[in-house]
Order: structure tokens, then C-alpha cells, then sequence
């Protein structure tokens, strides 16, 4: 068995399930050390105030890391997070159309995929596609129209490496210079397989080291895999934040301070 | 050491699915750096970092991965004098102010976990001696018993007595309003209560207030993680205003006891209570809204500084301005304010960090503190890191052009009044009732 047939037929499942068996794990944890408490008299303010808040509640990290922490702000939620990660999971036409697969309404989606290059419209793995071809200046033909020069898959891909690559660097200082006790190994395994799977990624897609099928499927192959590995850590990382923790951190916070404070 | 693992315990027994989520979810990404008072000073301050030394426990206590993996995955229990005497440091350098917790990504309250964190110092005996002492004192109910508090507490009285031109309507049953001082806003800025009771005078209100303070600040059991101690305070003062048939209560005072009785008091009572509570800035402009009070207007270069917990905690934003606008035409903002006020480094007993404090409680009160070497370098440390955290705060000041910072809780009185004399500007430090006194009447 290849490495790609066992990523694609057997770890599959296994990865599903494992995520939710984490999922369902971290769930019950949360409602194990429920506590029942008397709530005080929320604080009157309007609606309206309240739906604006909860704008601003998620707004404000962001505002204030772009006014104060300008660095943060350009390689954590820009590079990793808004121009990496995200657009490409959801958006890169390979992985919509491995959404739409095994979802098929996902296929709605297709309309605002994101090509692997500028300058091709490619999505199968049969046409592999140069960065910089002959039909350099005509942009490919997608919804993003001019945008596709940022938003294709070699530079979204090279931006979310590099800003993995700083999250990486940058910890190092802090906690062999710095000491600071926040660093933490998990977040180094983290951010290392997430460049691992951005890397086969990117390998892939450029038919890297070489277009020979066979390698060209065992690099496709650990990158599925990485993803998997990653799908059943999820809930034991730091990137649960992604599927649990950002939001639940965000609405608590806006019930606390502004549902019932008022604030 | 033997006391440790109780400790831990006890601290994390205070975890609940909010506190869980503060301690799990943090991706350490540090954006609460750039908004504590203590992370200027060093980056071990800064409140992840501070955090941290709670999910070392945690993770050890209550993870499976801390329980196998322990030091791998930074889970452990501290074994050491040098260890627990660090988490006394890092622990006694938060404001508890939340602004960490507006600018998480995450929504996570660092300063939530802190108090945890000083729970466990509590719990091992390490609480700064000063503070275990008001606690203690609080708790008794008996602190009007000492001379040198009762004559502050009588002092205060005779001021406000003579301010007023008669007696004070104290513990008169029925009245519309039940005015609340603490005996620490009588120690530190006594015009504040002087002043509140002049204002409710002015303009008419069927006031009262008792004739003894319930409490020195209550509770300093949420200061210091004491959470039994919070208990029996909270729940004297809710008993005592039950009994009395409060409808209104009126703080002047705009630190943590006006959030304790606000939003804590119901959780740790377990009742929601009859009667409301409201800081002075929320009431008058409750009169003003109802047309019984106006102002005379001036052109004073006034400016607002949010204490956290009336303003981040609570929601009291809006107030004071409708009022400082009424009052002048040059009311102007911090650059930093609001919700995203900066806190002024004093809050959550920082600003009784200091040996000069010690000596005047001392001779006070006529306890003596007597401290160990250890203790008083805590101190002496503490207290440096306290000086430098207003510097921040100050900045600020000199920005707005302000001539006079007006706020209302008497921790932020007293720092900025320290900050302004370390660093400048020149300015005046007033309580909202203290600029309001005279220029407030009866419509």
C-alpha cells in the first residue's frame, strides 16, 4: 500500500473519527466541571447597543493588534491566518473540490475557488501548471478577476510558509533569551506539522521534486496525511481555537462584558 | 512545602467551564502583552506569562497528559521556596484590570486566572502581610474597634457634619437612597465621601448612610483569592441591606466594590437582590436625565480616567462624561479610554505595595508589620515595579493637555497623584465628587 492510498483509504475515516471522538472528549470536559451560579441583573442597554458590541468584541484584537502590534498583526492573522490558512483550506480549487467530494453542497463554492497560479485555471492534478508561463499578463479566469494575483495558490501558499516559518523563529528568542515560561513545546509540534502540510502542499501542486506520478503521489500522499494527523490533534492544539475556542472565548466574553455589563 | 498540593487544589477548585477555556486555550500568541501595566517592566509580567504558572498546575492536576507526561508538556507542581515565591511575584503583578481579556483573540481573562493564582499564594500563607491584614480585619467586622481606624471613621463624620451645617441623617430607615462608604475611601481620599455627602445634601435626595462602615473595601477577599473571606463580607452587607430595606445603593467608590456588589454579590449570595446598586456618576445622571439636577458650567481642561472596574468590568462609560460634559466645555478624552481605557497600575492591591503605606497604617491603626527579609524584599521589588507602572498611564495625561484628571475610585486617585509627581504633568487628581461639588445644584 502507497502512502497515498493509505492517507486517502484508510487513515481517512480513522482521522474523522478520531477528531470527533477529541471533540466529544473536550465537550464533556467542559460540561464536567459545570457549576450552577446565580447570574446578577444584566445591565439595560439596547438591542442595537448589543448587536454593535458583539461586532466590536471580535473586531477589537484586531483593531488594536493593526494600532499597537504591527508585526503580530502582519504575520500571525494576516500571513497565517487571513491571507494563509484560511483561503486556502476553503478556498483553493484542489480543496474545493475534496470538499465538495466528500460534501457535495460545497460544490456551491466553486464559483469563488481560488487557482494554484495566476496565470492558470488548472484543477487537475493532470495538468500541472508553471508559475510564470506564456499567458504571463492575461490572468486567469476566475471570480477574483485582478486579485488573482494575491489570491492563487503559489502565493498564498508562499506567504502562509513564511509566516509559519516567523511564528517559528520568533518563539525561540523569547523563550531561550526571554525565559519565558509561555512558550511551549506543543506549540513548536503544532506550528512544525502545519509547515509540513503547507510545504508537501505547495510540492504538490508544483509537481515537486519531480512530475514522476509515483512521487508526485507520495508527496500528495503525506500531505493528506499531515492534514489528517493535524484533524485528529486538533482538539488536543492549539488549534482547536479554530473550531471551538475562538468562538466560544469571543461570545463569552461579549455575553460577560457586554450582554450583562453592559460595557 | 507539605501545604502545596492542598493549595493547588483548593485554587483549582475554582474551575469552572469559563476558567477552563482560560486555561486550554491559549495560543500564546502574547497580544495581552501590549496592554498590562507590568509587561512594560519586564516581559515575565506580562499576563500569558503570568498565566502560565496556573496551567502548570492545572495541567499537572487535572490533565491526563500532565499526570503522565508532567515537565514534557508543562505540567508541575512548584517544589521549591524559590518557585512559590515567584508565583507570589507574578501573581502581585496584576491590577486584575481586563485588559487582557478585551484584547485576546480569544476572549481569555488572564487576570480572572491570576486571582485563581493568588487563591493557591493565599492558601499557602503567602498573601502580602498588609493585605491578610485588612482581610482579616474586614472579615472580623470588629476593625471600627481600633482607635486610630474609628477616629478616621469619626474625623470623617465631623467633616462632612460641618460641610453640610448639621447632623448627618445616619441609619435613617426608609430613605430613598443608602449612601455606602468604605473606610478605606475614609483613609484615602476622604473628600470623596466629604463631598458625595454634600452633593446629596445640595440637591434634596432623601438620603441616609450607616453610622459605621460595613467594611474597610470589600470584599479584600477578591483581592487576595480569599474567596471564604469574600463570602462572609458580601454576605454581611447583603444581610445588612436586606434587613434595612434598601432600594438604592450609592457607591462613591469605583474600584472592585462596586463590581463585588454589582456582579458578584448575587453568585456568591445566591440570591438576586431587591435592591440596586449604583455608583455616584450612574444616579446623578439618573437626576439630571429626570430633570431635578443642572449644572454651572466652566471651562476647565477636565479629563476622565476610566477606572477598570467601573468602566471595563461594569459597563459606567457613558456616565461620567454626560456629567464632565455638563460641568465644562473643555472636557477632552484620554487618548487611551473607555473600554480601552489604560489602567493606571494600582488596582488589586498594587498600590498598597508600597513601605510608606506600611508605616502609615502603622502608626494608624498601631499594628505592627512585622515582615520578614524575604517579605520586604517582596515589598521593596514590588513597589519599584509599581512606581514605574503609572509611567504609562502618564503618558496619556500629558497627551489630553489636561489640567485636571477626574476619576472615582480612590486606588486611582491616589496613583495618578503619584504618577503625576514622578513623571508629570502638572495636574490635579480629583474625585468625581469632589469637581462635581460645586457645581452641581438643584434644577
Amino acid at each position: 500500500m502507497t502512502v497515498y492510498e493509505f492517507a486517502v483509504y484508510e487513515m481517512l475515516p480513522a482521522a474523522v473519527l478520531g477528531f470527533a471522538a477529541g471533540m466529544v472528549y473536550r465537550i464533556a470536559r467542559y460540561l464536567s466541571v459545570y457549576k450552577r451560579t446565580v447570574r446578577p441583573r444584566r445591565r439595560a442597554r439596547s438591542i442595537g447597543h448589543s448587536l454593535v458590541h458583539l461586532v466590536k468584541t471580535f473586531a477589537y484584537p484586531i483593531y488594536f493588534s493593526i494600532k499597537e502590534e504591527r508585526i503580530m498583526f502582519a504575520s500571525g492573522l494576516l500571513g497565517l491566518h487571513i491571507l494563509g490558512v484560511i483561503p486556502l483550506l476553503f478556498l483553493f480549487s484542489h480543496h474545493v473540490t475534496w470538499w465538495a467530494y466528500y460534501f457535495p453542497p460545497y460544490a456551491a463554492l466553486k464559483r469563488l475557488a481560488i487557482p494554484p497560479s495566476a496565470t492558470s485555471a488548472a484543477l487537475t492534478v493532470t495538468a500541472p501548471v508553471t508559475p510564470v508561463s506564456g499567458m504571463s499578463g492575461i490572468f486567469v479566469n476566475t471570480i477574483w478577476g485582478p486579485l488573482t494575483v494575491v489570491l492563487n495558490g503559489d502565493v498564498l501558499a508562499i506567504i502562509a510558509i513564511v509566516a509559519t516559518v516567523f511564528k517559528v523563529v520568533e518563539k525561540i528568542p523569547k523563550k531561550v533569551v526571554g525565559k519565558v515560561s509561555y512558550v511551549r513545546i506543543g506549540d513548536f509540534v503544532a506550528l512544525l506539522l502545519l509547515l509540513f502540510i503547507l510545504v508537501t502542499g505547495f510540492m504538490a501542486t508544483q509537481h515537486l521534486p519531480s512530475g514522476e506520478i509515483g512521487v508526485y503521489k507520495t508527496v500528495l500522499g503525506l500531505h493528506i496525511l499531515g492534514a489528517e494527523v493535524l484533524l485528529i490533534l486538533l482538539p488536543f492544539t492549539k488549534f482547536f481555537h479554530f473550531v471551538f475556542g475562538y468562538w466560544y472565548g469571543k461570545l463569552h466574553e461579549w455575553y460577560d462584558l457586554v450582554w450583562t455589563r453592559g460595557v | 512545602m507539605e501545604a502545596v498540593v492542598p493549595a493547588v487544589k483548593k485554587a483549582l477548585k475554582r474551575v469552572d467551564p469559563v476558567q477552563l477555556h482560560f486555561l486550554e486555550n491559549c495560543v500564546a500568541c502574547a497580544a495581552c502583552e501590549s496592554v498590562c501595566p507590568y509587561t512594560p517592566i519586564s516581559k515575565l509580567y506580562s499576563p500569558v506569562n503570568k498565566a502560565e504558572e496556573l496551567r502548570f498546575m492545572y495541567r499537572k492536576v487535572m490533565t491526563v497528559s500532565g499526570r503522565l507526561l508532567g515537565p514534557l508538556v508543562h505540567a508541575k507542581i512548584p517544589k521549591t521556596e524559590e518557585e512559590l515565591e515567584w508565583i507570589r511575584e507574578v501573581a502581585y503583578r496584576c491590577t486584575n484590570c481586563w485588559h487582557c481579556y478585551t484584547v485576546c483573540p480569544f476572549g481569555i481573562n488572564s487576570g480572572s486566572m491570576i486571582s485563581v493564582l493568588r487563591t493557591f499564594v493565599d492558601s499557602i500563607g503567602m498573601t502580602p502581610t498588609i493585605l491578610k491584614a485588612f482581610e482579616q480585619f474586614e472579615a472580623s467586622g470588629r476593625f471600627m474597634e481600633n482607635e486610630g481606624l474609628a477616629r478616621v471613621w469619626q474625623q470623617i463624620l465631623d467633616k462632612a457634619s460641618e460641610a453640610v451645617g448639621g447632623d448627618l441623617p445616619l441609619d435613617k430607615k426608609g430613605a430613598q437612597v443608602l449612601y455606602m462608604p468604605w473606610l478605606a475611601e475614609a483613609m484615602f481620599v476622604p473628600d470623596s465621601v466629604v463631598n458625595t455627602i454634600r452633593i446629596l445634601s445640595k440637591i434634596g435626595v432623601d438620603w441616609t448612610m450607616p453610622s459605621k462602615p460595613l467594611a474597610i473595601r470589600p470584599a479584600v477577599g477578591s483581592v487576595t483569592g480569599n474567596l471564604e473571606q469574600k463570602k462572609t463580607v458580601l454576605s454581611a452587607i447583603d444581610s445588612y441591606l436586606k434587613e434595612f430595606g434598601a432600594k438604592t445603593v450609592l457607591l462613591s467608590d469605583g474600584g472592585f466594590p462596586y463590581t463585588d456588589l454589582r456582579f458578584e454579590l448575587p453568585g456568591v449570595v445566591g440570591r438576586v437582590p431587591e435592591y440596586r446598586v449604583l455608583h455616584l456618576a450612574e444616579f446623578l445622571v439618573e437626576l439630571l436625565r429626570q430633570g431635578k439636577v443642572k449644572f454651572k458650567s466652566g471651562s476647565d481642561k477636565v479629563t476622565w480616567h476610566d477606572p477598570c472596574k467601573l468602566a471595563r468590568a461594569s459597563g459606567v462609560i457613558p456616565e461620567p462624561r454626560i456629567l464632565l460634559r455638563e460641568a465644562t466645555t473643555e472636557f477632552r478624552e484620554l487618548p487611551h479610554h473607555g473600554a480601552e481605557s489604560y489602567c493606571c497600575g494600582g488596582g488589586s492591591g498594587m498600590g498598597c505595595m508600597t513601605r510608606e503605606l506600611h508605616e502609615a497604617m502603622g502608626q494608624l491603626t498601631g499594628m505592627k508589620f512585622e515582615l520578614s527579609e524575604r517579605e520586604s524584599n517582596f515589598i521593596a521589588k514590588a513597589e519599584e515595579a509599581y512606581l514605574k507602572s503609572i509611567e504609562r498611564k502618564m503618558r496619556d495625561v500629558k497627551q489630553s493637555e489636561a489640567e485636571i484628571v477626574v476619576t472615582a475610585c480612590p486606588v486611582c486617585v491616589e496613583t495618578i497623584q503619584r504618577g503625576a509627581s514622578l513623571y508629570g504633568p502638572e495636574v490635579e487628581v480629583l474625585h468625581l465628587a469632589t469637581y462635581l461639588v460645586e457645581r452641581i445644584e438643584p434644577a
